[in-house]
């Protein structure tokens, strides 16, 4: 029943932008909804012979996500849904593999916990390295590697979170005590990461970060206290990143005034302008390109994303900006669908670690699934100017491939947490 | 002919952008629904969500203000190593039984009450409540309660502990 929706939500879409755009885009498209179902079906059945008592509802709404966004991405370009679609086949080949080795027990990975600790901080740090790593529009976080371009923070986080949920579990009671001496690998290795984060100008990702890193601690020890004091330092840490970068007093400064009535300084051209032709032109274009969309939206491939001399409208619309192009076309019903699945997906993530027997499958889930639900809420709660806004992807939805291949590792391991706790509770 | 076309094209784009909504609303409605009927389903407790619950963890706050002491897991076939066991003011039994507050289910060597960690005035006193195999300290066998010292590695069973303060 869920894979007739997602294959039938598929091809609506993709047939709804090819009759929308006949003058853009040939009939081959809707071999990409042919292609797609292909891949889907691949990872389903791969998912019921390695792990057969995961959450079935998982890999649906990973499908279903995916499909919404790889078919918007073709309705604004695309060639860069034919480098999605490849993004997603080495995808669904990682998610695969890590299905394949870990299937029996992935509890070993407990045992290099310190070898993910490290690594994750190593991935952080390749972007700040000279000769293979690159700046795109004022964050250092891509490496280059010839043709190839990626973020290694998306895996990081990954990584992360394995490394925390050993650590935590196994130190758990001394943490709980409260004794600073005990605190010190995980500073240590925490004190790296944020580092390298904050070096990188990466905002959005060093926030998702210490979120994913309290919510981990809380949920190991119990103690609210260290939640309240994590709290305290960031908001100290927000006061201070203020007052230093000038790139987040911007930020702020966007988010909270977006439209002046007189010309201001702007930066981009040294002239005198309105903010919203200038600095906040991006914020401003795609709240407009939301109110456009009204309830039920322009229907795909109708919306409205070039200027009248053909430029883009938005910047960054598939990657960044994607809930706005997505609000447009499919209105306010359809993106509260799309938020819902979301909260679905996340919901069940929570379910899969209140389930889990033992700590460190609890821990890992836990911060995966939060790590998932905070950073959707960091990208389309910027989006809607409900806090600053930090560009960072939307999962499995926007266009990119570090974020659409680690996601499905994340998927994965959410998978693999499950099967072993329905399987330990007997349940089909 | 133009016009009635570009006609169709609206109807057609129109149904098509219903139906995609109706499918995506079924796809949420078909998860919400098997989400309901977990809820009637033998409930996890909340204790459950976290690893520690916050009584465990109020507890450990405390012991770590009396600084009683607590036990380290050196070897055991039933408890993980490394673990850490906080002595409060209660005491602690071990045994092979489940009633225990240390159970040792896996330890074959161990009897179903085994011994007893006793924190008194002038510290933590172990005592073999009529074991079969017996219950030694670094080694040698106890016959009479005994005052531990930090570093004494304690042997039930097939259990090592090491107390520590």
């Amino acid at each position: 029943m869920t894979l007739i929706a997602v294959g039938a939500l598929t091809a609506v879409g993709f047939a709804s932008v090819y009759i929308a755009r006949q003058s853009v885009i040939s009939a081959a498209s809707l071999s990409y909804a042919g292609v797609f179902l292909g891949l889907y079906l691949l990872a389903h059945i791969v998912a019921r012979v390695t792990v057969p008592h995961a959450d079935p509802y998982l890999l649906p709404m990973a499908g279903l996500l995916t499909a919404v966004g790889v078919t918007e991405i073709y309705r604004l370009d695309p060639t860069d849904a034919f480098r999605q679609g490849m993004w997603i086949v080495i995808g669904v080949a990682l998610f695969s593999l890590t299905l394949f080795i870990l299937r029996r027990d992935y509890r070993r990975l407990e045992g290099y916990r310190y070898l993910f600790g490290l690594g994750a901080v190593a991935l952080l740090a390749l972007p700040a390295l000279p000769g293979i790593g690159a700046t795109i529009n004022g964050a250092r976080l891509w490496v280059k590697l010839g043709p190839l371009q990626f973020q290694p923070g998306e895996l990081a986080k990954i990584m992360l979170i394995i490394f925390l949920a050993g650590y935590l579990r196994e130190k758990r009671e001394v943490l709980a005590q409260g004794r600073l001496k005990d605190f010190g690998p995980l500073l240590v290795i925490w004190g790296c990461a944020m580092l390298v984060l904050v070096e990188t100008k990466d905002l959005g990702s060093a926030l998702l970060f210490f979120g994913i890193f309290l919510v981990m601690l809380y949920v190991a020890t119990s103690r609210l206290l260290f939640v309240g004091i994590g709290l305290a330092l960031f908001l100290v840490g927000a006061v201070a990143v203020y007052e230093l970068v000038s790139r987040v007093r911007d930020r702020v400064t966007i988010w909270l005034h977006p439209w002046t009535e007189h010309a201001v300084y702007c930066a981009q051209s040294g002239k005198l302008d309105l903010r919203q032709n200038c600095a906040s032109y991006q914020l401003t274009k795609s709240l407009y390109s939301i109110a456009n969309g009204h309830y039920g939206g322009t229907g795909l491939g109708k919306g409205t994303f070039t200027t009248t001399d053909g430029g883009a409208l938005i910047p960054y619309l598939n990657t960044d900006f994607i809930y706005s192009a997505l609000a447009q076309e499919l209105g306010l019903i359809g993106v509260s669908a799309l938020v819902m699945v979301f909260m679905l997906f996340v919901m069940r993530g929570f379910r899969i670690s209140l389930l889990a027997s033992d700590g460190f499958s609890k821990l890992v889930a836990v911060g995966l699934t939060f790590g998932f639900a905070l950073q959707t809420f960091i990208i389309v709660g910027g989006i809607l100017r409900i806090i600053p806004l930090t560009g960072i992807t939307l999962p499995f939805v926007s266009y990119g491939g570090s974020s659409v291949v680690s996601n499905f590792v994340l998927l994965a391991g959410l998978m693999l947490v499950s099967n072993r706790a329905n399987a330990l509770r007997g349940v089909e | 002919m133009i016009a009635a076309g570009s006609v169709q094209i609206e109807e057609v784009l129109l149904a098509l952008k219903i139906a995609f909504l109706i499918l995506l609303y079924l796809f949420i409605w078909r998860i919400v629904r098997t989400a309901r009927r977990e809820v009637s389903e033998p409930q996890v407790s909340a204790d459950d969500s976290m690893l520690l619950t916050p009584e465990q963890a109020r507890e450990l706050r405390l012991a770590a203000a009396k600084k009683i002491g607590k036990l380290v897991v050196v070897k055991s076939p039933a408890l993980d190593e490394e673990s850490e066991l906080p002595l409060d003011s209660v005491g602690l039994t071990v045994g092979r039984d489940g009633e225990n507050d240390i159970p040792l289910p896996g330890d074959t060597f161990a009897s179903a009450e085994h011994a007893r960690f006793d924190p008194r005035g002038d510290g933590v006193w172990l005592e073999d409540v009529g074991s079969t195999n017996g219950t030694y300290v670094n080694g040698v066998k106890l016959k009479r309660p005994k005052r531990l010292e930090p570093g004494d590695i304690v042997k039930i069973g097939e259990t090592d502990f090491r107390f520590e303060r």
